[in-house]
């Protein structure tokens, strides 16, 4: 793996690179919750939609099948959503 | 794997690893032992705050000024930055009933030592903006703080490493070996790990820990839902909390008794903002045992009751939504030290929502009680032998 291939972005909102994500990897990281809890990978706007099939490559050359990773919790909401639409939706 | 220790810390989170390091620097051969990894339960799943208000006026309090101290050098200490913010914070207050509660909660909380006030909402808009005109005041004190939870675990696990501690992820406790009644290791998924001394720092699953040496620990799971905004340009300044959190905390049967459903879910404001700009929008107290999905009805209820008191969050959006147990004990306090009856046998959890104000204070205190009988503070409150176990 050159230099430069090292700097590319895993995770684009949280500016997370490749280099990151092999650090948290050697650090005892196994799935994706743990690489985010140290790296921030997936904690963006997208909430991990593209990072976490990069990430799950990643841990797959590392011996861990992808078929074991665990997909992160899915939790709400589904995209971003504003406070107030959501709090007043019932009195509308 | 067969290992041995002086220590075994059950736990990787903030107070496992906190153990872990303080006793480390008294030179013990230490293992730590997690399930998962470190930040997989609580702490990882909870708000930032070092926040010294809404703890109960005596040792509670007392403990929490002790670790505030320990926070103002522990990046430096653990040679790791852990986010350490401070930057003060409030309570907000939106009636005359909780005013007169208020009161009496500051006036014992200076006697303690802390510094905290008690503000007009036209003072307190001075140092929060957009708060809701119908407040009728808020405290303040200067000494509340805020930190990265995530980072204070993994700042706490890698300086524990840095002095020898081994530390072995995914690796859970399936068994504790005895003999007659002392306690002379663990039974894991990867092996058996010896060790004279074993602490239970398991958090909220520490009960299942106990129920392995036949212990009736009165830790509970209780659920605490938070939702985070976008990132933004600053706007929370330090800790908000709301009067109805310290009610939710310190009085859960008056809320069974209600009727309404912000209040039988313990929905009380806890409001703060990250290094990156994301708002922290907590929380629920609920005992749904360790279920740790979270609800629609909850979320609404923690937005409402958020955009009551700050309605120009509003106007912002929410990315996430995240959800934890905390270990809640019947009395508010935590349960730390030897179990009487059960030799070798160390307990340290129980601490609800306050395990990052305590896991400084917490891992010194037990550390200094292993290696010398005692410590440098009154631990008879938190002596887990309170409790008829």
């Amino acid at each position: 793996m050159s230099c430069s291939d090292d700097k590319i972005y895993i995770c684009r909102c949280e500016e997370v690179t490749r280099e990151d994500i092999e650090k948290a990897i050697a650090d005892g990281a196994t799935t994706l919750a743990g690489i985010k809890k140290r790296t921030h990978a997936g904690m963006g706007l997208c909430q991990g939609r593209t990072c976490s099939k990069l990430i799950t490559r990643i841990l797959a050359e590392h011996g861990i099948k992808p078929a074991d990773v665990y997909p992160q919790t899915s939790r709400p909401p589904v995209r971003t959503a504003k406070i107030g639409d959501f709090v007043e939706e019932d009195d509308v | 794997m067969n290992k041995k220790a002086d220590v075994l810390v059950i736990g990787g989170g903030v107070i496992g690893t906190s153990i872990a390091y303080y006793l480390a620097k008294q030179k013990k051969k230490v293992i730590l032992v997690e399930r998962y990894d470190h930040a997989a339960g609580a702490s990882g799943s909870c708000d930032q705050m070092i926040i010294m208000q809404s703890k109960n006026p005596g040792v509670h309090l007392q403990y929490a000024l002790a670790s505030a101290e320990m926070y103002k050098t522990l990046s430096q200490e653990l040679d790791y930055d852990i986010g350490y913010h401070k930057e003060g914070g409030m309570i907000l207050i939106e009636t005359s009933e909780e005013m007169e509660v208020m009161e009496d909660f500051v006036a014992r909380q200076k006697e303690i030592g802390l510094q905290v006030e008690i503000l007009t909402r036209k003072e307190a808009a001075k140092h929060q903006r957009g708060l809701a005109e119908h407040l009728v005041g808020a405290t303040y004190s200067p000494q509340d703080a805020h930190i990265d939870p995530m980072k204070l675990n993994l700042g706490f696990a890698y300086a524990a490493k840095k002095l020898g501690v081994e530390i072995l992820l995914n690796t859970e406790v399936t068994g504790i070996i005895q003999q007659g009644n002392k306690v002379t290791g663990v039974e894991t998924n990867q092996g058996t790990i010896l060790a004279p001394l074993v602490i239970n720092a398991a958090g909220a699953w520490a009960p299942l820990i106990g129920q392995m040496v036949g212990l009736e620990l009165p830790i509970k799971p209780r659920r605490g839902q938070i939702a985070v905004s976008e990132p933004v340009a600053p706007y929370v300044k330090g800790d908000v909390l709301s009067a109805r959190y310290i009610v939710a905390k310190y009085n859960p049967d008056i809320l069974e008794k209600s009727d309404d459903r912000a209040v039988q879910l313990g929905v009380g404001l806890a409001l703060s903002q990250t290094e990156k700009g994301n708002i922290l929008i907590g929380a629920t107290r609920e005992f749904v045992g360790y279920d740790l999905g979270n609800t629609r009805e909850g979320i609404k209820e923690v937005l409402k009751n958020a955009t009551r008191l700050v309605p120009g969050l509003k106007k912002m959006n929410f990315i996430r939504v995240m959800s934890g147990v905390r270990p809640y004990t019947p009395d508010g306090l935590p349960l730390v030290g030897f179990v009487k009856g059960l030799e070798g046998f160390f307990m340290a959890a129980g601490h609800e929502g306050d395990g990052l104000a305590l896991a400084p204070v917490t891992g010194k205190m037990v550390a200094d009680i292993i290696e010398e009988g005692k410590t440098f503070m009154d631990v008879s409150a938190i002596d887990p032998n309170r409790f008829n176990l």
